[in-house]
């Protein structure tokens, strides 16, 4: 039987289990804000929370990354690949949104063929995703409006439910059957844990209110790029770019190089970047193709809405809601996407006045 | 699947200085290991994403033509810290290369056409890599008749200038050559590079014409093109955005939907139209 019985006291062994050969990662509380960090103390692990402040696309794609490391003398330079690539990974208390997120990375970082993103891939490759489904989602969550839900199950290894003192663990892929059948000490499911999960999954959908309709978006962002609504969107941004930071679907990046001056080392990074800052398209002879907030907002919304559909026939949104809780002048994304939504109503009414 | 952002290793070959204010260089380059050369195969129009390590990437179209075995070239103008780096350089630095990368110019399905090659300034590095391709004997056949007009500011910035002679010579490729001014010495045309796109009036028949340089001599070109009934389609581009990673990744490059280093940098004027004017 593949639906098993995980109590929350035995987080702690279910940890010990794994901890030798992955590099487990779970969220925890740091400093006040929950994100997910390589588990060392099992005890750190958080998992009454309604989702964390950083994405967990920081553990296969974080803020900063070596690309590769070298060491120069005089007349030559020497390379070393990363070495790591190999190490198994666990990631721990992901919710679907963010589980669903990781799949729409490997898409695009698989693109292009030519190029794919060894860095990324071989992570995503060699990572085990151990999600969890949402009991309570946010006020400002809308999975279910870009084709999520808070109990989507199939962008994991293992899905769990919580169930009060204990979680009901169901393997979703064969990665997850092989681990749960090893843990050969997790109890059986009752018909009443199923009973209950299948409650909690129905009660957390009805939570969600948000309602976005968005085909009627992507058709419309088709026509609307010189449409005056932009100005109306990038108004009130400060250009800070937190809502691409905390974004688990934002992939995009800068690379630059450290070396340490004395040692004549280095290493070759990459870091988070976002399409909101001027300096992010501005070139060296001065000319930026994305000089005003309208066209840097514009982008943003265009790339998870139209660019991301036509280029690999999905959305580049999962609705986690992060970039409307975490934005400082409370530009709400589901406020912008309902104004696309309504264009040809404004367009009537305007006409009609 | 190796990772993609390990560059080749290459060393500096030669340094050229290519005009008076000493502000562009040709450097070529020559692959530490020569098996790397082979895989690097690259076709005229492509770029490379090229570095000083420890100093950073930037990516430079190549200069060179891959009928001039054995290295590659690129002409690089000191702009910022990257390629001010480079303009330090001397011989035998050690120099990375990532590429070739992007589309190109379509050789292939320019087979059996005349093609009219309009440069201005600098950007003429991979109209040099086309031009040479094409005058090669081993494609010259394929091609039908060649016409280049190239425009500077003035003499002292022309490129290149002994492959221009070299092209000169030749009776299967006219080259017009333009500076913005009278000055003194000079002997070629005079004025900007529409007008004397206009002059030359290259027929559109069976033709496709490869356009690069600065935004507004483009634009000005283009209008003239239109007026001497060149279509759409016969007329190519090679855009610049800024890049990092050169292979459709980090981002910024996009232009709508498209990257200008996987999807481009070359795109027909008719493509460039159905996209946004973010450029």
């Amino acid at each position: 039987m593949d639906q098993k019985i995980l109590k929350k006291d035995q987080i702690g062994k279910f940890y010990n289990e794994f901890a030798g050969e992955y590099d487990f990662y779970a969220p925890i509380n740091k400093k006040g804000s929950i994100v997910f960090e390589k588990i060392e103390n099992p005890e750190d692990i958080v998992l009454d929370y309604l989702n964390s402040k950083v994405p967990p696309k920081s553990v296969l794609f974080p803020q900063e990354e070596v690309l590769f490391e070298y060491s120069l003398d005089e007349k030559d330079v020497e390379i070393t690949d990363r070495q790591n690539l190999e190490q198994k990974i666990l990631i721990f208390g992901v919710r679907p949104c963010d589980a669903y997120s990781f799949e729409l990375m490997a898409n695009f970082f698989s693109f292009h063929g030519n190029w794919e993103d060894e860095i990324y891939l071989k992570k995503k490759e060699n990572s085990t995703i151990i999600g969890m489904g949402c009991n309570t989602p946010r006020s400002t969550c809308f999975c279910t409006s870009v084709g999520g839900n808070p109990f989507k199950k199939e962008d994991m290894d293992i899905f769990l439910t919580d169930l009060g003192d204990k979680y009901l663990v169901e393997a979703i892929s064969d990665k997850g059957k092989e681990i749960v059948k090893k843990l050969s000490w997790l109890s059986d499911a009752s018909k009443d844990d199923l009973k209950k999960a299948e409650d909690l999954a129905k009660k957390a959908e009805e939570m969600i209110v948000t309602k976005i309709d968005v085909d009627t978006i992507v058709k419309n962002l088709d026509t609307c790029f010189e449409h005056p609504v932009w100005d109306e969107i990038s108004e009130s941004c400060i250009g800070c770019g937190s809502c691409a930071y905390l974004c688990p679907t934002c992939t995009c990046f800068d690379v630059i190089d450290e070396t340490d001056q004395y040692n004549n080392r280095g290493r070759r990074i990459r870091i988070w970047d976002t399409c909101q800052s001027c300096l992010y398209t501005m070139e060296t002879s001065g000319h930026n193709p994305r000089n005003t907030k309208i066209q840097r907002c514009r982008n943003r919304i265009m790339h998870k809405f139209s660019y991301y559909p036509t280029n690999y026939d999905l959305l580049g949104c999962v609705g986690c809601g992060r970039c409307v809780s975490v934005c400082p002048a409370n530009n709400d994304l589901r406020v912008i996407l309902k104004k696309i939504q309504n264009i040809e109503k404004m367009e009537s009414e305007k006409i009609n006045a | 699947m190796p990772n993609p952002y390990i560059p080749y290793l290459t060393r500096v070959k030669s340094i050229v200085s290519e005009n008076k204010a000493n502000d562009i260089k040709t450097i070529e380059l020559e692959f530490k290991n020569e098996e790397n050369y082979k895989e690097f195969g690259y076709i005229p129009g492509q770029f490379a994403e090229i570095s000083l390590i420890g100093k950073g990437e930037c990516p430079i179209g190549i200069a060179s033509s891959p009928t001039e075995e054995g290295t590659i070239k690129f002409t690089i103008k000191k702009m910022g810290t990257v390629t001010s780096g480079f303009h330090n350089c001397e011989v035998g630095d050690i120099v990375g290369v990532r590429g070739p990368c992007g589309n190109g110019w379509p050789v292939e399905e320019m087979k059996g056409k005349n093609i009219v090659v309009i440069g201005g300034g600098f950007a003429f590095s991979t109209l040099r890599s086309l031009v040479i391709y094409l005058l090669d004997e081993k494609h010259r056949k394929d091609y039908g008749k060649i016409t280049v007009i190239y425009g500077n500011r003035d003499p002292g910035e022309v490129l290149y200038t002994d492959i221009l002679d070299e092209w000169k010579k030749r009776d299967d490729i006219k080259v017009v050559l333009t500076i913005d001014r009278e000055a003194e010495g000079w002997t070629e045309e005079v004025g900007f590079v529409a007008p004397i796109v206009k002059k030359v009036a290259p027929s559109s028949d069976n033709a496709v014409a490869v356009i690069c340089g600065p935004p507004i001599m483009i634009k000005t070109s283009i209008a003239v093109m239109e007026e001497l009934n060149w279509k759409d389609e016969q007329i190519l581009n090679s855009l610049e955005m800024r890049m990092k990673c050169g292979i459709g990744k980090c981002g910024r490059c996009n232009i709508g939907n498209r990257f200008v280093c996987v999807d481009g940098p070359v795109f027909s004027l008719a493509e460039l139209k159905k996209m946004p004017n973010e450029y």
